[in-house]
């Protein structure tokens, strides 16, 4: 039992789970729409892509939410105007503001007196530095990120759907587009300084992903995706305690671990699954062709 | 009595990006009646269709939908995609799927009524997929999604029914259940406006309109369905494999060729 609760007896410890449990509760709840529009590229270049702006926060000294949220602005509005100015596709014009912000931010960085702490603080986080500011920013950021995630359910379940059934149902797509842009951008400033954009990268994609495998709807795939991003934070701290591992690391790769596991066990399970329900429907079919 | 007219185009261009999809047109489409737009591929069939859902813009022209700009009125068209368009993986299962139909009747938040569920439930029955309601559409063959997408447009309220290609690589159970729809939506006053590649499909319907880059004609199948105007959408030659007659087929009159017309449709108007 000792080796369970061991991890989490210190001050510090229980900071660090709780903020993992914050991350994981709002990163979870927004990556199921990042998940099911296909915006996993954009969510990685968009993690990286803030770099410059909290490296440039970082040695000017002014706050690092501001510059995250500076940053993600030029990365969006760079994305469009190559979109809209040429014929080059979406991920072309992700392609090119990820590596040119993310060499931004290093360019930036590499000013800095101890160039390989902040770079390694910036991806990686302290999830042993979280205090009660840093968790209040959190939860204050994260409320919005979670509210609006449930409220715009039906228009990003129709833009999940399709843009232009989205249209026609009135669900106004460019629009709930926009939206989910800003729940992104603040699940990742929120959770930036606490876990590090590596982690929240991590927890935006990992747990929605396994959760696709097994939800049968989307609430079920919230359910089961915040279950699973509060699991990879509770087992990677553990783990990272016991082993001597990066916390924020370990969690990422505990997240990526689940996915695959449940890979391999849905595969097992899910072909007897699927041939009785193919078996079913060409059962209906001839009743039907039949009467 | 004059004809009622779901939509009405005059000199209406349209295009995506760069590209030109129908070149400058002027024609008009009957309400309560089933309209079936026919061309080759990349005739601009689609692009017309989307046009009518307010989904794309007019480049010129003018363009109005039961009387008012396309989209621009909530309650009149029900737009359905070809299945192919959505992605398989959403995790939804067909109930809801059906009931997104009701989107633009209760909006972002509003619970749906006991009328509202009901008219879920009568769209699945009429497209018989209410055996399959709780199955996951990635469960589903394509005939039985192509029905799921039927039902959604019919759960959606609408005074017209836009098909994109309804029938195209549909097992019989599902091209005969989709078909029925077709004709029970006329009987109940709505129009159906659908694209085909299938000259027996068109010939069909009480209207046509035939493309290639702009509308080449439009009007009753007789008037339109013509040797001269498919050779003009078609290409010369290009038809001398079809099997079916050309109404103005010298050996051959207009009441035998509606005679080969009901014999090969299963539900005759």
């Amino acid at each position: 039992m000792d080796w369970w609760t061991e991890p989490f007896l210190l001050g510090l410890q229980q900071r660090a789970l709780l903020g993992g449990l914050v991350a994981a509760l709002m990163s979870s709840v927004v990556g199921v729409w990042l998940v099911l529009r296909g915006m996993s590229f954009f969510g990685d270049a968009f993690v990286h892509g803030v770099l410059p702006g909290i490296a440039a926060a970082m040695i000017a000294g002014f706050n690092p939410y501001l510059g995250a949220a500076i940053a993600a602005l030029v990365m969006v509005g760079g994305i469009e105007l190559i979109h809209r100015q040429t014929a080059l596709k979406e991920d072309t014009a992700i392609g090119l503001l990820f590596v040119g912000m993310m060499a931004l931010g290093v360019t930036i960085i590499s000013k800095s007196k101890s160039y390989t702490g902040a770079l390694t603080t910036i991806l990686f986080g302290d999830v042993f530095g979280v205090n009660e500011e840093t968790l209040t920013t959190m939860v204050a950021l994260g409320l919005p990120v979670l509210i609006g995630s449930l409220l715009l359910y039906r228009p990003l379940l129709a833009l999940s759907f399709s843009p232009v059934k989205a249209q026609t149902l009135g669900m106004h797509p460019r629009f709930t587009h926009a939206a989910l842009l800003v729940l992104i951008a603040t699940a990742v400033i929120a959770n930036f300084q606490a876990v590090g954009t590596l982690l929240v990268f991590g927890l935006l994609v990992g747990p929605p992903a396994t959760a696709a495998l097994i939800a049968r709807t989307v609430p079920q795939m919230f359910v089961a995706s915040v279950g699973l991003g509060a699991l990879a934070v509770w087992l990677g701290l553990v783990l990272s305690y016991h082993l001597g591992t990066a916390g924020a690391a370990t969690i990422t790769l505990v997240a990526i671990a689940v996915f695959f596991l449940t890979l391999a066990v849905s595969r097992l399970t899910g072909s007897a699954r699927e041939g009785r329900a193919h078996r079913a429907e060409a059962a209906h079919d001839t009743a039907e062709g039949l009467a | 009595m004059s004809t009622e007219w779901l939509a009405e185009a005059s000199g209406l261009a349209l295009g995506y990006g760069g590209t030109v999809a129908v070149r400058p047109s002027s024609f008009a489409i009957p309400h309560r009646q089933v309209t079936a737009i026919i061309g080759p591929n990349g005739s601009g069939k689609s692009t017309l269709l989307n046009a009518l859902a307010g989904v794309v813009r007019p480049r010129a022209g003018s363009l109005t939908v039961l009387g008012r700009r396309p989209g621009g009125r909530p309650g009149g068209v029900a737009y359905v995609m070809q299945s192919l368009a959505f992605p398989a993986g959403t995790p939804i299962t067909v109930r809801e799927a059906v009931g997104m139909g009701l989107y633009p009747k209760i909006g972002w938040f509003r619970r749906p009524s006991a009328s509202d569920r009901e008219r879920v439930r009568s769209a699945m029955d009429r497209l018989r997929i209410t055996a399959f309601a709780a199955r996951h559409l990635d469960e589903l063959s394509g005939g039985q999604r192509q029905r799921v997408y039927v039902a959604q447009g019919l759960a959606q309220p609408h005074e017209a029914l836009l098909l994109d290609e309804p029938l195209t690589g549909l097992d019989i159970t599902s091209a005969r259940s989709i078909d029925q729809i077709i004709h029970s939506e006329r009987d109940h006053g709505h129009a159906v406006v659908l694209t085909t590649h299938d000259l027996d499909e068109a010939r069909a319907a009480d209207w046509v309109i035939l493309m290639n880059g702009r509308v080449i004609a439009a009007g009753r199948p007789s008037e339109v369905l013509t040797r001269r105007h498919l050779e003009d959408a078609y290409g010369l030659g290009s038809l001398h494999a079809s099997a079916g007659p050309f109404f103005d087929d010298p050996h051959i009159d207009e009441a035998s060729a509606r005679e080969h017309d009901h014999s090969r449709h299963a539900h005759p108007h």
